[in-house]
């Protein structure tokens, strides 16, 4: 008579069955595949880094991989938090923090870099989604401390051992640093925008950031709020303020030099480190980019995105607090509206 | 352009049994009747045990406060009266009754005769109560208490046909198999309201119904077909006010308060049935799906059906389900038990498996992407109420309106890393009222 496989005891049945409070259903983006977007976002730029730089690029992105995983997975049994080495983000703090040092650096030290980006700025203050700073720019600008070391660029397609930290090369200047002095660089902005000058691993390409930043903007992963306001107030103040007798040219050099797209899109926009109301990230993105240029004016080193990413992250919450939205319906003194003429018309 | 609200989730819309027609169920061995399906006080059984009833003979009644009668949806014989807990989780006093399989209608239910338009508004209020007629789209609010406090009161009826929720299709087949009893429904409404004008809200989902409405009522000076757009919670009344009226409903205040009043489509159609043919509700529409479900389908059956009858039904289980769900996957409720029955308020009974329904993990972690931040229909941070909840810290709760929260659980179905946010808010939201309750 009963079709459906119903044992005999309801007991056995009802076991089978969760009873748990509604919603039911969960959209099936989860954590790791939102750090996975990431990951193919930064990709071409990798790819591009390693194609410019060479292989020695490649080696400096898996030793600070390797040393974020290991970091991760040791600190968490350590500090006894969630194992959380499946939700990729380790992966993202490493390629990113690889992509942020010049291609010269000694090996140990993204190694060294990684074990402080996860150990310390993250898992200390309880792991993900709990720490204030960006971990990758935290350790990059700890690896300041070897100065030297970190201002070290060299030209494109130069031939550099891949182990070794005894680099020969010849020191080069960056773009930024003629622009800091007032003049346009000798690089052509072109090239400036496909990534042909020199710098950091991932930073050169404007160009295939961007692509990558687009991607996770149609994918959702990032709303358009941060990097815009991020590089359009860049592009604003150098083009307004620039510094000696410059036209537009100096602000699009200055949009395309250094870290800036590889901050806006990727650094910048990092959740737990960004506000997460619509005008609070407005106000971030302005005051990263307003930072940026003051520190590139007026600082002593030429570069100023990471820092004014960490100082607009410490702002991050009285950003949030300030920038509430007004919930529906708020309760104002005066009394309710009642209702208008109906918005909108028949249907079709 | 398809009127809407600001924030809200598109989850897939799964509605498998969209074009499947309204199924009679075959009559139910027994059936179990709660004395309490509706918001408000219980009823006290008229019946004994032994008892003869009829089909329609009304077996519950409200001695005193608000509250709605139960009619007996078979024929047959009383056999036990008893205490058992019901789909929503609370022991109820529940009338089981054997069917006869004669189906014998009580002999006291008549009609009106005469035409629609002689009822007085009092007489239609009063039909609508003694045929226990209660919101039929979940919430279960009597709805003779929701005509008398809005009548006078308020300057545009609502009937909510937007059944915003994944799977659930109930409401739309009866809009294109049987608008009239919609239609006369609503006019019956205006008539007790006082009003002259009607709102039908569709969702743009469902384009048969938006063109056969638009159709039957063009020229019709009375009603307007709104088309709203696709998304959840479309249906919930602050958001579907907003987005016809552009009005929003202030915190801690009903509908009425802004001149406005909803009614669900079935609701609608059943208030239609019982002022016109005396007909009590005592039965409903539900839509099994799931995909656990052999075959889903949209079943007219008698209040106090098992719902392992519905599922026979559709041709059985193809897969052991992991919840079962009476209502929709957003708002419904888990039950634990496949012999439940259908209830004045259940729209539709899920039967889902492992892979089609997920739960919050122990491991969640919140990594402030904001997306809640951006669904939130009531324009909260539900992320900062989720973590204050965590730390027990209602103070700040409250600062950031928790209590404004409407518990859709949109933030919920978002979160990447799996938070039970709508949970803990709910937390946070019985603390503060015990807390207020403490100090008054």
């Amino acid at each position: 008579m009963k079709k459906h496989p119903l044992p005999d005891s309801t007991a056995e049945f009802d076991k089978m069955l969760t009873v748990s409070p509604n919603p039911h259903i969960r959209s099936r983006e989860t954590t790791p595949s939102l750090m996975l977007c990431v990951i193919i976002a930064l990709l071409p730029a990798a790819v591009w880094g390693v194609y410019q730089f060479g292989l020695r690029a490649l080696m400096i992105m898996i030793v600070s991989i390797v040393s974020c995983v290991c970091a991760e997975a040791l600190s968490a049994l350590v500090l006894k938090l969630k194992f959380s080495i499946n939700d990729l983000s380790a992966v993202v703090t490493g390629l990113l923090l690889a992509l942020n040092l010049p291609v010269s650096v000694p090996l140990w030290m993204p190694a060294v870099g990684g074990v402080f980006a996860i150990v310390i700025v993250k898992q200390l203050f309880g792991g993900i989604g709990k720490n204030f700073l960006n971990p990758a720019l935290c350790a990059r600008v700890f690896l300041f401390s070897w100065a030297g070391e970190m201002t070290y660029f060299t030209t494109p397609k130069t031939a550099l051992p891949l182990f070794s930290s005894d680099i020969d090369a010849v020191s080069t200047a960056t773009p930024l640093a003629s622009l800091n002095a007032g003049a346009l660089p000798g690089i052509p902005i072109i090239d400036l925008f496909i990534g042909k000058q020199p710098g950091c691993i991932g930073e050169v390409s404007a160009l295939l950031l961007l692509a990558g930043g687009l991607f996770l903007i149609i994918r959702k992963v990032i709303s358009v709020r941060i990097p815009l306001a991020f590089i359009g107030t860049v592009f604003a103040l150098t083009y307004f303020f620039p510094l000696g007798d410059q036209d537009v040219h100096y602000a699009v050099a200055s949009v395309f030099s250094g870290a800036l797209f590889l901050g806006a899109f990727f650094m910048a926009t990092d959740y737990t480190t960004s506000p997460c109301t619509p005008i609070g990230q407005i106000i971030y993105g302005v005051g990263c980019g307003a930072l940026t240029v003051l520190i590139r004016y007026f600082g002593g080193y030429p570069e100023g995105v990471s820092f004014a990413i960490l100082i607009m992250n410490l702002f991050v919450w009285f950003i949030d607090k300030y920038t509430k939205p007004t919930p529906f319906g708020h309760v104002k003194p005066e009394k309710p509206k009642k209702p208008k003429k109906a918005k909108g018309g028949e249907a079709e | 352009m398809s009127l809407t609200f600001i924030g809200g989730i598109h989850p897939r819309e799964n509605k498998n049994a969209k074009d499947k027609p309204i199924e009679l169920l075959p009559p139910p061995e027994s059936i179990r009747l709660s004395m309490s399906q509706h918001i408000g006080v219980h009823c006290t059984p008229t019946v004994a045990v032994g008892d003869h009833v009829y089909k329609y003979q009304c077996i519950g009644k409200i001695t005193s406060g608000l509250g709605v009668p139960v009619h007996s949806s078979i024929s047959g014989t009383v056999k036990e009266i008893t205490k058992s807990v019901t789909p929503d989780n609370v022991e109820k006093q529940t009338v089981i009754i054997e069917n006869d399989g004669q189906n014998t209608p009580d002999p006291s239910v008549r009609g009106f005769d005469g035409p629609l338009s002689e009822l007085s508004a009092a007489q239609i209020i009063e039909r609508v109560r003694d045929a226990g007629i209660s919101g039929m789209g979940g919430a279960t609010f009597p709805s003779y208490a929701k005509i008398n406090s809005a009548a006078g009161k308020v300057k545009h009826l609502i009937i909510n046909c937007c059944e915003c929720e994944p799977y659930i299709c109930a409401n739309y087949r009866l809009m294109i198999e049987d608008p009239d009893a919609v239609i006369n429904g609503a006019k019956l409404l205006m008539k007790a309201l006082g009003l002259r004008r009607c709102d039908i809200a569709i969702e743009d989902n469902k384009k048969e119904a938006i063109r056969l409405f638009t159709k039957k009522l063009s020229g019709n000076q009375m009603f307007t077909v709104r088309k709203m757009k696709t998304k959840y919670p479309q249906g919930d009344e602050r958001q579907l006010i907003f987005a016809i009226y552009n009005v929003m409903i202030p915190q801690g205040k009903l509908p009425a308060d802004v001149g406005c009043v909803i009614f669900n489509t079935e609701t609608t159609a059943a208030v239609f049935r019982a002022v016109a043919y005396g007909i009590p509700l005592c039965e409903r529409i539900v839509t099994v799906d799931g995909d656990c479900v052999k075959e889903p389908k949209n079943i007219l059956c008698p209040i106090g059906a098992p719902l392992s009858d519905l599922v026979d039904f559709c041709g059985g289980l193809v897969k052991p389900p992991k919840k079962i769900i009476f209502g929709g996957p957003m708002m419904g409720q888990a039950q634990w038990d496949i012999r439940s029955p259908v209830s004045k308020g259940t729209s539709a009974a899920l039967l889902l498996s492992a892979s089609a329904t997920t739960e919050y993990e122990h491991r969640s972690a919140c990594i402030r992407c904001g997306k809640c931040v951006g669904v939130c229909p009531m324009h909260l941070m539900p992320t900062y109420l989720a973590s204050f909840s965590r730390t027990y810290n209602f103070d700040m709760c409250e600062k950031f309106g928790v209590m404004s929260c409407v518990e859709c659980g949109s933030c919920t179905y978002v979160c990447p890393g799996r938070v039970p946010i709508v949970q803990l808010i709910r937390s946070a939201k019985v603390r503060i009222k015990e807390n207020r309750a403490k100090k008054s």
